[in-house]
């Protein structure tokens, strides 16, 4: 396993337009943005011989968005596949790039998410749950599942409301830096305790974005990013690890399979929590940063609350977190933009939001209500 | 297309899809019990309803009745609707239940304001008719004693 660490970096990377975007499809999103990264990574596009895809939450092919993608593209890749994880999806499909260039299927991966959730109408309200699901008694949502997590470590542990508007109002600092991300007047722990009530704990400003637009990331050997036109973000170790069961499983809520992942990743790199300079935690709701925080090892069982008070994840605090906005401000690019932003903070290339000297980012995912989940360490070449 | 000037008809709430697989809990429902498959092979009460036990894969199950109080593990309240057939019912609580005999569930504690439903509180079952066919169980804060 650990012969995989620093074989492998981000080199190239394409963000297109976030936000609300009529006219445009998941399809050509995900091509204006494989454009814009065989662009930033100085690549031809016949030098693209892996692409791996999550097809958008409109994209009528779906699992087959590999076909139609690679089609729109113009390319007939030697390894390649789609993948629907939710917001687990981008940590493995680059995962998997990382396996198939370390194998030697692929020289250089693009990894792609193009969606039209904001025009095409996406509510993320599908009810989970076995069988008929848990609609038969009103249980819909994403929101929800998350909010059960709130509620109960509420409950055990005193975390309070404020304490999540915290996260909220870094996410938002943060994205006020981002000429990019959708959501910039900053706002307060004030404004999110005004905010409406979407599903208690739970107010708007708990709840991440929903948004078009299209992300692309390329991948190849460190030994080939050396020639290539950006600085590489080395993958320094990578985890992942999943939960199938719900019901089945007393400590479901608190997303236990999280902590797996990520001792999986700090293993491999080598590193461990107080080695990370800046982190990007996918932010489905402020609840889940705190969970991450916690399974991360930056602070105790039941101690994220505290953790994240007075200003701790800002800029400028000890551990800066989202520090692009994160899918509460940038984007809900389902944790593509998490990846986007790391690779960015290990190149030093963020301006006025660049963790000054950074050298190692902990990227996140998780997807699927609770089920899925996924760590990455970068670093600075 | 021909055009429809009937009134839409009121959205319809979910309802199970009820098969030999999960009858006897719905039955079950309607006779005011609750129940739940028992594994023959390790004792394991289950949920949600599966052909195989999860912890052990034996087959061979049988229906027990159980007493249906627990406690409130996880407790939220719906504002935002969802569907549209739960646009009457906002705010509304749905809880996670641990039952006493093992197996979780989510429902709804009924009867007292949706916000007033804490974690830790003991609670008894209900059952509800929403159709003819179909009676959900749900729960309400236990009696004292
Ligand atoms: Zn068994």
């Amino acid at each position: 396993m650990s012969s995989i660490r620093g074989k492998v970096a981000i080199v190239g990377l394409g963000v297109t337009e976030q936000g609300k975007l009529p006219g445009s499809t998941p399809i050509s999103l995900g091509a204006e943005a494989f454009k814009r990264a065989i662009a930033d990574a100085g690549l031809r596009k016949d030098q693209i011989d892996g692409l791996l895809t999550m097809p958008g939450t409109t994209s009528p092919e779906g699992p087959l968005n590999y076909l139609r993608l690679g089609e729109a593209l113009g390319i007939d890749p030697r390894y390649t596949g789609s993948m629907v994880m939710g917001g687990g999806t981008a940590g493995a499909l680059i995962q998997n790039a990382v396996l198939a260039i370390e194998a030697g299927l692929a020289d250089c991966v693009a990894c792609v998410f193009g969606d039209t959730a904001r025009t095409g109408g996406s509510r993320f309200s599908r009810a989970s749950g076995w069988g008929d699901s848990w609609g038969l008694w009103g249980m819909f949502g994403a929101a929800a599942n998350s909010a059960v997590a709130a509620s109960r470590h509420m409950a055990l542990y005193g975390t309070t409301s404020r304490q999540l508007a915290e996260v909220a109002v870094a996410c938002r600092y943060h994205a006020s830096l981002n000429p990019n991300a959708v959501m910039r007047e900053p706002i307060t722990i004030e404004d999110h305790q005004a905010s409406r009530w979407i599903v208690e704990p739970f107010r708007l400003l708990d709840c991440c974005l929903i948004s078009d637009g299209g992300v692309c990331i390329i991948l190849t050997s460190a030994e080939r990013a050396r020639d290539l036109r950006q600085p590489p973000a080395i993958i320094g170790g990578i985890g992942q690890a999943y939960t199938t069961r719900n019901m089945e499983r007393e400590d479901w809520w608190y997303v236990p399979h999280q902590k797996e992942a990520l001792s999986r990743a700090f293993a491999m790199a080598g590193v461990g929590p107080s080695d990370v300079d800046v982190a990007q935690l996918y932010d489905n709701f402020t609840m889940s940063v705190l969970l991450w925080l916690e399974h991360a090892g930056f602070c105790g069982v039941g101690e994220s609350g505290s953790f994240v008070e007075g200003g701790r994840i800002r800029l400028g605090g000890d551990l800066p977190v989202n520090t692009a906005g994160g899918n509460l401000s940038e984007s809900y690019m389902e944790g593509w933009l998490h990846i986007v932003e790391g690779a960015r903070q290990m190149r030093g290339e963020c301006g006025p939001r660049q963790v000054e000297g950074a050298e190692t980012c902990l990227v996140t995912g998780r997807g699927m209500t609770l089920n899925c989940s996924n760590a990455m360490i970068l670093h600075r070449a | 297309m021909t055009k429809n000037t009937d009134k839409p008809a009121a959205p319809q709430r979910p309802l199970p899809t009820i098969d030999n697989s999960n009858r006897p809990f719905w039955d079950g429902a309607r006779a005011g019990e609750l129940r739940m498959q028992k594994c023959c092979g390790c004792g394991h009460i289950r949920y949600p309803i599966s052909d195989l036990c999860p912890q052990c894969l034996s087959g061979e199950f049988e229906w027990q009745r159980l007493s249906g109080r627990g406690k409130v593990f996880s407790t939220i309240v719906f504002h935002q609707v969802y569907h549209a057939a739960f646009a009457g019912e906002v705010p509304y609580n749905v809880s996670l239940i641990q039952l006493d005999e093992g197996p979780r569930m989510f429902s709804n504690v009924v009867g007292v304001p949706p916000s007033e439903v804490k974690v830790g509180d003991a609670v008894e079952p209900v059952f509800d008719p929403v159709t003819e066919d179909v009676t959900l169980p749900r729960f309400r804060i236990a009696r004292a004693g």
